[in-house]
Protein backbone atom coordinates (compact mmCIF):
# COMPACT_ATOMS: atom_id res chain seq x y z
CA UNK A 1 0.00 0.00 0.00
CA UNK A 2 0.90 3.58 -0.60
CA UNK A 3 0.53 6.58 1.00
CA UNK A 4 0.67 9.28 -0.92
CA UNK A 5 -0.71 12.18 1.17
CA UNK A 6 -0.31 12.77 4.76
CA UNK A 7 -2.39 16.19 6.71
CA UNK A 8 -3.84 16.61 9.83
CA UNK A 9 -6.30 18.44 11.80
CA UNK A 10 -6.82 18.97 14.99
CA UNK A 11 -10.16 18.31 16.85
CA UNK A 12 -10.41 20.85 19.95
CA UNK A 13 -13.31 22.56 19.67
CA UNK A 14 -16.87 21.89 18.42
CA UNK A 15 -16.46 23.89 15.30
CA UNK A 16 -13.34 21.53 14.79
CA UNK A 17 -16.48 19.28 13.49
CA UNK A 18 -17.09 21.68 10.86
CA UNK A 19 -13.18 21.99 9.51
CA UNK A 20 -13.05 18.15 9.47
CA UNK A 21 -16.27 17.24 7.59
CA UNK A 22 -15.38 20.32 4.89
CA UNK A 23 -11.57 19.33 4.27
CA UNK A 24 -12.71 15.19 4.21
CA UNK A 25 -15.44 16.47 1.63
CA UNK A 26 -13.02 18.34 -0.78
CA UNK A 27 -10.69 15.05 -0.35
CA UNK A 28 -13.11 12.60 -1.01
CA UNK A 29 -14.63 14.71 -3.93
CA UNK A 30 -11.24 15.53 -5.22
CA UNK A 31 -10.42 11.32 -5.13
CA UNK A 32 -13.51 10.95 -7.70
CA UNK A 33 -15.70 9.22 -4.93
CA UNK A 34 -19.58 10.34 -6.06
CA UNK A 35 -22.13 12.27 -4.07
CA UNK A 36 -23.51 9.20 -2.23
CA UNK A 37 -20.22 7.90 -1.21
CA UNK A 38 -19.07 11.39 -0.27
CA UNK A 39 -21.87 11.59 1.91
CA UNK A 40 -21.12 8.47 3.62
CA UNK A 41 -17.71 9.45 4.03
CA UNK A 42 -18.38 12.64 5.63
CA UNK A 43 -21.60 11.61 7.95
CA UNK A 44 -18.59 9.07 9.31
CA UNK A 45 -15.90 11.82 10.05
CA UNK A 46 -18.49 13.65 11.69
CA UNK A 47 -19.65 11.07 14.08
CA UNK A 48 -15.89 9.91 15.10
CA UNK A 49 -14.95 13.64 15.15
CA UNK A 50 -17.93 13.67 17.59
CA UNK A 51 -16.94 10.60 19.77
CA UNK A 52 -13.43 12.55 20.18
CA UNK A 53 -14.66 15.47 21.53
CA UNK A 54 -17.42 13.43 24.00
CA UNK A 55 -14.60 11.25 25.04
CA UNK A 56 -11.46 12.33 25.08
CA UNK A 57 -12.01 16.16 24.26
CA UNK A 58 -9.21 16.84 22.02
CA UNK A 59 -7.64 14.41 19.15
CA UNK A 60 -6.53 14.86 15.54
CA UNK A 61 -7.72 13.25 12.28
CA UNK A 62 -5.45 12.70 9.32
CA UNK A 63 -6.14 11.44 6.11
CA UNK A 64 -4.34 9.83 3.46
CA UNK A 65 -5.30 8.46 -0.30
CA UNK A 66 -4.77 5.03 -0.26
CA UNK A 67 -3.65 2.70 -2.98
CA UNK A 68 -3.50 -0.88 -2.94
CA UNK A 69 -3.82 -3.41 -6.34
CA UNK A 70 -5.11 -0.78 -8.79
CA UNK A 71 -7.70 0.38 -6.52
CA UNK A 72 -7.91 3.81 -5.17
CA UNK A 73 -9.22 4.60 -1.50
CA UNK A 74 -9.46 7.06 1.68
CA UNK A 75 -8.26 6.58 4.74
CA UNK A 76 -9.48 8.67 7.84
CA UNK A 77 -7.64 7.96 11.02
CA UNK A 78 -9.34 9.46 14.33
CA UNK A 79 -6.74 9.83 17.19
CA UNK A 80 -6.81 10.74 20.80
CA UNK A 81 -5.00 10.32 24.18
CA UNK A 82 -8.25 9.95 25.91
CA UNK A 83 -9.70 7.23 28.36
CA UNK A 84 -9.97 4.49 25.65
CA UNK A 85 -12.61 1.59 24.96
CA UNK A 86 -13.02 -0.71 27.75
CA UNK A 87 -14.88 -3.32 25.56
CA UNK A 88 -14.51 -2.41 22.08
CA UNK A 89 -16.08 -5.65 20.74
CA UNK A 90 -19.78 -4.42 22.85
CA UNK A 91 -18.83 -0.48 21.46
CA UNK A 92 -18.81 -1.70 17.88
CA UNK A 93 -22.40 -3.08 18.92
CA UNK A 94 -25.67 -1.37 17.81
CA UNK A 95 -27.49 0.83 20.66
CA UNK A 96 -23.76 0.72 22.55
CA UNK A 97 -23.18 3.99 23.89
CA UNK A 98 -21.57 5.18 27.08
CA UNK A 99 -22.33 8.82 27.02
CA UNK A 100 -26.24 8.61 26.60
CA UNK A 101 -26.33 9.45 22.87
CA UNK A 102 -27.65 7.15 19.89
CA UNK A 103 -25.34 4.69 20.42
CA UNK A 104 -24.99 4.69 16.71
CA UNK A 105 -21.04 6.75 16.12
CA UNK A 106 -19.53 3.23 15.90
CA UNK A 107 -21.77 0.37 14.36
CA UNK A 108 -23.28 2.57 12.00
CA UNK A 109 -19.71 4.06 11.23
CA UNK A 110 -18.93 0.51 9.87
CA UNK A 111 -21.81 0.32 7.84
CA UNK A 112 -21.20 3.24 6.17
CA UNK A 113 -17.46 2.82 5.59
CA UNK A 114 -15.59 -0.24 3.77
CA UNK A 115 -13.10 -0.68 6.58
CA UNK A 116 -12.94 -0.18 10.21
CA UNK A 117 -10.29 -0.74 12.43
CA UNK A 118 -10.45 0.41 16.32
CA UNK A 119 -7.13 0.16 18.39
CA UNK A 120 -7.39 1.35 22.03
CA UNK A 121 -5.82 1.07 25.33
CA UNK A 122 -7.55 1.67 28.56
CA UNK A 123 -6.21 5.22 29.97
CA UNK A 124 -3.94 5.69 26.85
CA UNK A 125 -6.59 6.66 24.03
CA UNK A 126 -8.09 5.73 20.74
CA UNK A 127 -7.42 5.15 17.23
CA UNK A 128 -10.42 4.48 14.78
CA UNK A 129 -9.24 4.14 11.33
CA UNK A 130 -11.39 4.05 8.57
CA UNK A 131 -11.44 3.33 4.69
CA UNK A 132 -13.66 3.92 1.63
CA UNK A 133 -12.37 1.91 -1.66
CA UNK A 134 -13.20 3.72 -5.45
CA UNK A 135 -15.80 1.71 -6.99
CA UNK A 136 -14.37 0.82 -10.64
CA UNK B 1 -17.91 29.59 12.44
CA UNK B 2 -21.25 30.62 13.27
CA UNK B 3 -24.35 30.61 11.06
CA UNK B 4 -25.73 33.82 11.78
CA UNK B 5 -28.99 34.43 12.29
CA UNK B 6 -30.90 31.98 10.87
CA UNK B 7 -35.06 33.37 10.02
CA UNK B 8 -37.83 31.32 11.37
CA UNK B 9 -40.80 32.93 8.34
CA UNK B 10 -44.04 33.03 9.42
CA UNK B 11 -46.55 31.91 6.36
CA UNK B 12 -50.47 32.26 7.89
CA UNK B 13 -49.88 30.25 10.67
CA UNK B 14 -47.14 27.86 9.94
CA UNK B 15 -43.55 28.96 10.38
CA UNK B 16 -40.56 28.26 8.13
CA UNK B 17 -37.15 27.39 8.46
CA UNK B 18 -34.69 26.82 5.40
CA UNK B 19 -31.50 25.02 7.55
CA UNK B 20 -28.14 25.93 6.25
CA UNK B 21 -25.89 23.16 4.85
CA UNK B 22 -23.24 23.12 7.02
CA UNK B 23 -24.91 24.26 10.41
CA UNK B 24 -22.86 24.28 13.71
CA UNK B 25 -24.14 22.70 17.19
CA UNK B 26 -24.35 26.46 18.84
CA UNK B 27 -26.72 27.29 15.74
CA UNK B 28 -28.20 24.17 15.83
CA UNK B 29 -28.59 24.36 19.77
CA UNK B 30 -29.68 28.07 19.19
CA UNK B 31 -32.61 26.99 16.50
CA UNK B 32 -34.52 24.76 18.98
CA UNK B 33 -34.83 27.81 21.08
CA UNK B 34 -35.48 30.11 18.52
CA UNK B 35 -38.11 27.83 16.41
CA UNK B 36 -40.07 27.28 19.99
CA UNK B 37 -40.45 30.47 20.89
CA UNK B 38 -41.77 31.13 17.65
CA UNK B 39 -44.21 28.73 18.03
CA UNK B 40 -45.80 30.45 21.27
CA UNK B 41 -45.46 34.16 20.07
CA UNK B 42 -46.97 33.53 16.62
CA UNK B 43 -49.74 30.68 18.01
CA UNK B 44 -48.15 28.39 15.04
CA UNK B 45 -49.75 25.16 14.17
CA UNK B 46 -47.08 23.70 11.87
CA UNK B 47 -43.43 24.05 11.46
CA UNK B 48 -42.25 23.26 8.01
CA UNK B 49 -38.08 22.26 8.26
CA UNK B 50 -36.34 22.94 4.58
CA UNK B 51 -33.38 20.82 4.80
CA UNK B 52 -33.12 21.04 1.15
CA UNK B 53 -29.58 22.01 0.95
CA UNK B 54 -28.09 20.44 4.37
CA UNK B 55 -25.73 17.86 2.89
CA UNK B 56 -24.90 15.93 5.93
CA UNK B 57 -26.95 15.11 8.85
CA UNK B 58 -25.19 13.40 11.83
CA UNK B 59 -26.23 12.11 15.10
CA UNK B 60 -26.22 15.27 16.51
CA UNK B 61 -28.66 16.62 14.23
CA UNK B 62 -31.05 14.24 13.38
CA UNK B 63 -31.53 14.10 17.51
CA UNK B 64 -32.12 17.84 17.68
CA UNK B 65 -34.75 17.64 14.96
CA UNK B 66 -36.14 14.77 16.59
CA UNK B 67 -36.17 16.46 20.11
CA UNK B 68 -37.18 19.65 18.18
CA UNK B 69 -40.50 17.56 16.69
CA UNK B 70 -41.82 16.47 20.27
CA UNK B 71 -41.22 19.79 21.93
CA UNK B 72 -43.64 21.71 19.11
CA UNK B 73 -45.70 18.30 19.20
CA UNK B 74 -45.95 19.12 23.17
CA UNK B 75 -46.85 22.41 22.23
CA UNK B 76 -49.62 21.61 20.25
CA UNK B 77 -48.09 22.33 16.49
CA UNK B 78 -46.65 19.68 13.68
CA UNK B 79 -43.67 19.58 12.03
CA UNK B 80 -42.93 18.34 8.45
CA UNK B 81 -39.83 17.79 7.61
CA UNK B 82 -39.24 18.43 3.90
CA UNK B 83 -36.58 18.38 0.88
CA UNK B 84 -34.11 15.70 2.55
CA UNK B 85 -31.38 14.86 -0.21
CA UNK B 86 -31.23 11.17 -1.51
CA UNK B 87 -27.36 11.24 -0.51
CA UNK B 88 -28.63 12.16 2.95
CA UNK B 89 -31.55 9.81 3.29
CA UNK B 90 -29.00 6.88 2.61
CA UNK B 91 -26.12 7.96 5.24
CA UNK B 92 -28.77 8.45 7.65
CA UNK B 93 -30.48 4.81 7.00
CA UNK B 94 -27.02 3.13 6.95
CA UNK B 95 -26.21 5.38 10.27
CA UNK B 96 -28.96 3.61 11.85
CA UNK B 97 -30.50 6.77 12.22
CA UNK B 98 -34.36 7.22 12.88
CA UNK B 99 -36.22 10.67 12.58
CA UNK B 100 -39.22 8.69 15.03
CA UNK B 101 -42.74 9.55 13.85
CA UNK B 102 -41.86 12.78 12.15
CA UNK B 103 -43.61 13.90 9.20
CA UNK B 104 -41.69 14.39 6.11
CA UNK B 105 -42.07 15.65 2.39
CA UNK B 106 -40.26 15.44 -0.32
CA UNK B 107 -40.65 19.48 -1.04
CA UNK B 108 -42.02 22.34 0.63
CA UNK B 109 -44.67 22.84 -0.86
CA UNK B 110 -45.89 19.41 -0.34
CA UNK B 111 -44.78 20.46 3.64
CA UNK B 112 -47.58 23.00 3.05
CA UNK B 113 -50.60 20.53 1.84
CA UNK B 114 -49.47 17.93 4.56
CA UNK B 115 -49.69 20.32 7.26
CA UNK B 116 -53.29 21.92 5.81
CA UNK B 117 -54.98 18.97 4.74
CA UNK B 118 -54.13 18.29 8.79
CA UNK B 119 -55.68 21.68 10.07
CA UNK B 120 -58.77 20.41 7.70
CA UNK B 121 -59.62 17.13 9.71
CA UNK B 122 -57.81 15.31 7.01
CA UNK B 123 -54.97 12.46 7.85
CA UNK B 124 -51.78 13.70 6.94
CA UNK B 125 -50.00 11.30 3.85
Amino acid sequence: MIEKQDHEIPIRLESDIITVRKQVRTVATDLGFGLTDVTRIVTSASELARNIMSYAGAGVMRWFAIESEHRTGIELTFADNGPGIIDIEAASEPGYSSNGGLGMGLPGTKRLMDEMEIQSEVGEGTTVIIKKWLKK
Amino acid sequence: MTNEGIAVIKVRDVLMVVIPPEPDDETVSNLQNQILRAIEKNEASGLVLDISTVEVLDSYFARMVSETTKMVALMGARTVIAGMRPSVAIATIELGLTLGNTLTALSVDRAFDILHNASNGMKPR
